[in-house]
C-alpha cells in the first residue's frame, strides 16, 4: 500500500522532539498517586491499588493530606513533602484543583503526568476554561500530560496499571483509545486470548498528549508491532497525517461518524468538529490506514498486523474440517478480493494419491470430520507453495490442531465448533504468537487488511 | 444552498455562472463552449455563432438552483426556440424571486450525450482542501457513490478515486458500450487538485456534471462558493 504520494505536508521536525518525553509517562523510574484514597469504591484506591498489583518496580508515592497510610504505603500530604522526585504525576483530584496540582508537580521536578479527572472541555465553558489553565501549567513546566478525562495509561512491559482494570498480559499491540471503555475492552479481550497489549493509552480530552504523538511514540516503541486506533475525530489533521504517513507500523483506526447521528453524537462527545467521514475515508485510503467498522474489527485487524507479515499475494487455499466454514471463509474471502484459486492440477493428483477416495479435492479442501492434526499437517506441506497464504479452519476438536501451524510459514488459522480442545489448543497457539479468529468471516476480514496493510515478510537472515 | 461537495448551507459568495466557468476554464478544464446574452436577440445571435442545439440557463446570484425557476431550457434546436426559452426564463426568474437581479442568460452548446460523472472540491476544517470524485446523476443524488482524497493528490491516488466508486464498471467497455477516458479524468482530477491548492479561497466547487466521453470530457456545469462575503439569500 503506498502512503500517498502525492501529498506533501512541511517536516516542521518539532514532533520527533515531542514524543521523545513520553517516556515520562510510558516508563517512569517513579510515580506519584495525587488523590490517593484509602476507599476501595474510589478511582483513588484502584488505581493505586492496580499500579502496585501490576508489578511497578520503582518507588510509588501515594498523595492525600487525609491519610497516612493507603495500602500499606507512605502517604504524602502534598506533592511537594513527598521524599523523592516521582517522575510521573496521576492526578485524581477534583478538576478546579488540577491547575494548581500540575504547578506543584511542576516544581517537584515531575516530568509526565495523566490526568484523571473529569469535568473540563467535556462539560462546558468554565470546564473548558479549566482545562487550557491546566494545559498552560503543564506547559509552563514541561509536564506532558494525558487527559483530562481519561481512563489512563496501562504498560505491562513497565508494571504499570495507571488505569483500570486490573489488566498485565504483555503483547505486539498498542491501543490508543478517545473511549477508555474501548480501550479497555481491547486489552480485556487480548488478555483472555493471551496475546496482550504492548501498552493502552486512554487520550480523553487530548489537552496535550494526542493521537499524532501517540503513533509516533508507539511507532518508535520495540515492543507495538501494530497500533489500534478509537477516534472520534482527529484533533489536528495535518500533525496526524504527517505521523501516519511516517509510521512503518500498521495503523488500525476505528472512527464512527458514517450517519449524521454518529457525527452529532461524536461532536457532542469530543466537543470538536468531527469532520466529514467520506473525507476521513479518503485520507485513510490515502494514508494507508487501513480503517475498522467495528470494535470487533478493530481488534482482529490490530491482532492480525501485530502477529502476521504480508502475504507475498492474493491467492488464498482453504484446508477446513467443516465444509460450511470452508464456504463461509471462501465466499467473503472472494468479496474481499482474495484470489480463491482452483488447486492446480499436480497439486490435487498428489493430494488424490493419499486422501480417501471420498474427498472431494477442490479449494476449500474440505477435510471433513476424518481430519486429523496429522491429515492437515500432510495436505498443507503438499499444497502450500502454490499459495500465497493457507487459511486453516478447525472446524471440530481437533486435537493437535497447534501442532499443525508453523508459526514462520503464511497461515491464518480460524478455530470455532472445538469446545475444550479448541480452548486448549487456542491457547498454545497465542502462546506461541500464532493469532486464531472465531468465526471464517472475522478470519477472511482480517486477512484482507493484511495483504493490504501487512508488514512484508522480513528478508531472510543469512 | 447544498452543493454535492458541500456541508450542507454555504455562507461565501456564489460565483456567478460564467464567473465559475471561467475560473475552471483558466485552470486548464475543458468547459463547454458558451456565450452570455442579455436579450432574446443577443441569445438568438449567441446560438448561431455557437450552433444548434442549444441550452439557455438563467444567470442570476439569487437563482442558485436554477431548474426551481425554469431557469433551464435545454436543446433548443432554431432561433423561434431560442427566443421564446429566453421569456420563459425571464418569467420564471421574476416569478421565482421578485427582486432577483438577473445578469441575463448563458447561451451553450448542447453537449454530446456521455456518461455524466462529477468532480469537486471541499474545504474540510480538520484536512483543508479535498477533492471529490462521483458518477453524476442518482449515483451521487441517491447512493452517494463518491470517492475522497486530500489536495494535493498524486496520479496514484486519482486512478484510486476513480477505481474506488461502487459504479466503477459503467466506465468500462461492456456490452457494446465503449470504455471511458479515464486518463482525462486523473488529468482534470490532478487541475483540480492544483486549484484547490492555488485557490485556498474557494469553499466548495461543483462540477456536476461533467461529460465523460470515449476521448475526452467536457464540464457543462460549474457551481463555485468562495469562503468570506455573504452569499445569496
Amino acid at each position: 500500500m503506498l502512503k500517498g504520494d502525492g501529498f506533501f505536508l512541511a517536516d516542521d521536525g518539532t514532533m520527533t522532539a515531542q514524543s521523545d518525553n513520553l517516556a515520562a509517562i510510558f516508563t517512569p523510574r517513579s510515580v506519584a498517586v495525587i488523590g490517593a484514597s484509602s476507599s476501595p469504591e474510589k478511582l483513588g484506591f484502584q488505581i493505586l491499588k492496580n499500579i502496585r498489583d501490576a508489578g511497578f518496580k520503582g518507588p510509588i508515592y501515594p498523595v492525600n493530606p487525609k491519610a497516612t497510610s493507603i495500602l500499606d504505603l507512605r502517604c504524602f500530604p502534598s506533592i511537594a513533602d513527598v521524599d523523592g522526585a516521582p517522575e510521573l504525576a496521576v492526578i485524581i483530584v477534583p478538576a478546579g484543583a488540577v491547575p494548581a496540582t500540575l504547578a506543584a508537580c511542576g516544581a517537584k521536578g515531575v516530568k509526565g503526568a495523566i490526568v484523571i479527572s473529569g469535568g473540563f472541555s467535556e462539560s462546558g465553558a468554565e470546564g473548558e476554561s479549566l482545562q487550557r489553565q491546566a494545559l498552560e501549567v503543564a506547559r509552563a513546566n514541561k509536564i506532558r500530560m494525558v487527559g483530562p478525562n481519561c481512563q489512563g495509561v496501562n504498560n505491562p512491559y513497565h508494571g504499570l496499571c495507571a488505569s483500570w482494570p486490573l489488566l498485565t498480559m504483555q503483547g505486539a499491540m498498542a491501543v490508543v483509545s478517545q473511549s477508555g471503555t474501548v480501550a479497555a475492552a481491547l486489552m480485556d479481550w487480548a488478555a483472555q486470548e493471551g496475546i496482550g497489549v504492548s501498552a493502552l493509552v486512554s487520550m480523553g480530552n487530548r489537552a496535550d498528549v494526542d493521537e499524532a504523538d501517540l503513533l509516533e511514540y508507539f511507532d518508535g516503541d520495540a515492543q507495538t508491532r501494530a497500533i489500534a486506533l478509537y477516534i472520534e475525530g482527529v484533533k489536528d489533521g495535518p500533525r496526524f497525517l504527517a505521523a501516519a504517513r511516517r509510521a512503518r507500523k500498521p495503523i488500525v483506526v476505528l472512527k464512527p461518524g458514517r450517519t449524521e447521528k454518529g457525527r452529532q453524537a461524536a461532536e457532542s462527545h469530543t466537543k470538536s468538529l468531527a469532520g466529514r467521514d467520506e473525507v476521513y475515508q479518503g485520507a485513510f485510503r490515502q494514508f494507508g490506514i487501513c480503517r475498522a467498522e467495528t470494535l470487533h474489527e478493530l481488534y482482529d485487524f490490530s491482532k492480525a498486523l501485530a502477529y502476521l507479515r504480508r502475504p507475498s499475494g492474493r491467492k488464498v487455499l482453504f484446508v477446513t474440517s467443516s465444509g460450511g466454514c470452508g464456504v463461509l471463509a471462501a465466499d467473503v474471502a472472494a468479496g474481499e478480493g482474495l484470489d480463491v484459486a482452483p488447486l492446480p492440477e499436480a497439486v490435487a493428483t498428489h493430494l488424490r494419491s493419499f486422501l480417501p477416495r471420498h474427498f472431494v479435492v477442490n479449494n476449500p479442501l474440505d477435510l471433513t470430520g476424518d481430519a486429523t492434526a496429522k491429515l492437515y499437517k500432510d495436505v498443507i506441506a503438499v499444497a502450500k507453495d502454490a499459495f500465497d497464504i493457507v487459511t486453516v479452519i478447525f472446524g471440530d476438536p481437533i486435537v493437535g490442531a497447534s501442532e499443525v501451524i508453523d508459526r514462520h510459514r503464511p497461515e491464518l488459522v480460524v478455530f470455532l465448533g472445538g469446545a475444550e480442545v479448541e480452548r486448549e489448543e487456542g491457547r498454545r497457539l497465542h502462546a506461541r504468537g500464532v493469532p486464531v479468529f472465531p468465526t471464517p468471516e472475522r478470519g477472511m476480514r482480517a486477512l484482507a487488511q493484511l495483504v493490504r496493510f501487512g508488514r512484508p515478510e522480513e528478508k531472510a537472515r543469512p | 444552498m447544498t452543493l454535492q461537495t458541500g456541508l450542507g448551507q454555504q455562507k461565501g459568495r456564489y460565483l456567478l455562472e460564467p464567473e465559475a466557468l471561467a475560473m475552471v476554464k483558466a485552470a486548464g478544464l475543458p468547459v463547454i463552449e458558451h456565450r452570455t446574452a442579455r436579450s432574446a436577440e443577443e441569445a438568438i445571435s449567441a446560438a448561431g455563432q455557437l450552433g444548434y442545439p442549444v441550452a439557455l440557463k438563467v444567470v442570476s446570484r439569487e437563482i442558485v438552483h436554477k431548474s426551481d425557476a425554469d431557469g433551464v431550457q435545454l436543446d433548443l434546436r432554431d432561433a423561434a426556440a431560442v427566443g421564446a426559452a429566453y421569456r420563459r426564463v425571464m418569467d420564471g426568474a421574476a416569478r421565482y424571486h421578485a427582486d432577483a437581479r438577473v445578469d441575463g442568460v448563458l447561451v451553450c452548446r448542447m453537449a454530446r450525450p456521455g456518461v455524466e460523472v462529477i468532480l469537486g472540491l471541499t474545504r474540510d476544517p480538520q484536512f483543508g482542501p479535498a477533492l471529490m470524485f462521483g458518477l453524476g446523476g442518482i449515483f451521487v443524488e441517491v447512493y452517494r457513490d463518491v470517492a475522497f482524497r486530500l489536495v494535493p493528490i498524486s496520479e496514484h491516488d486519482a486512478m484510486e478515486m476513480i477505481r474506488e466508486i461502487k459504479g466503477f464498471p459503467l466506465l468500462l467497455a461492456a456490452r457494446g458500450r465503449p470504455a471511458r477516458d479515464l486518463a482525462t479524468v486523473v488529468r482534470c482530477l490532478l487541475t483540480l487538485s492544483r486549484l484547490g491548492q492555488s485557490r485556498p479561497e474557494i469553499d466548495a466547487l461543483d462540477l456536476n456534471p461533467v461529460i465523460l466521453y470515449e476521448e475526452g470530457c467536457v464540464v457543462v456545469d460549474a457551481k463555485v462558493f468562495l469562503t468570506g462575503a455573504e452569499g445569496p439569500s
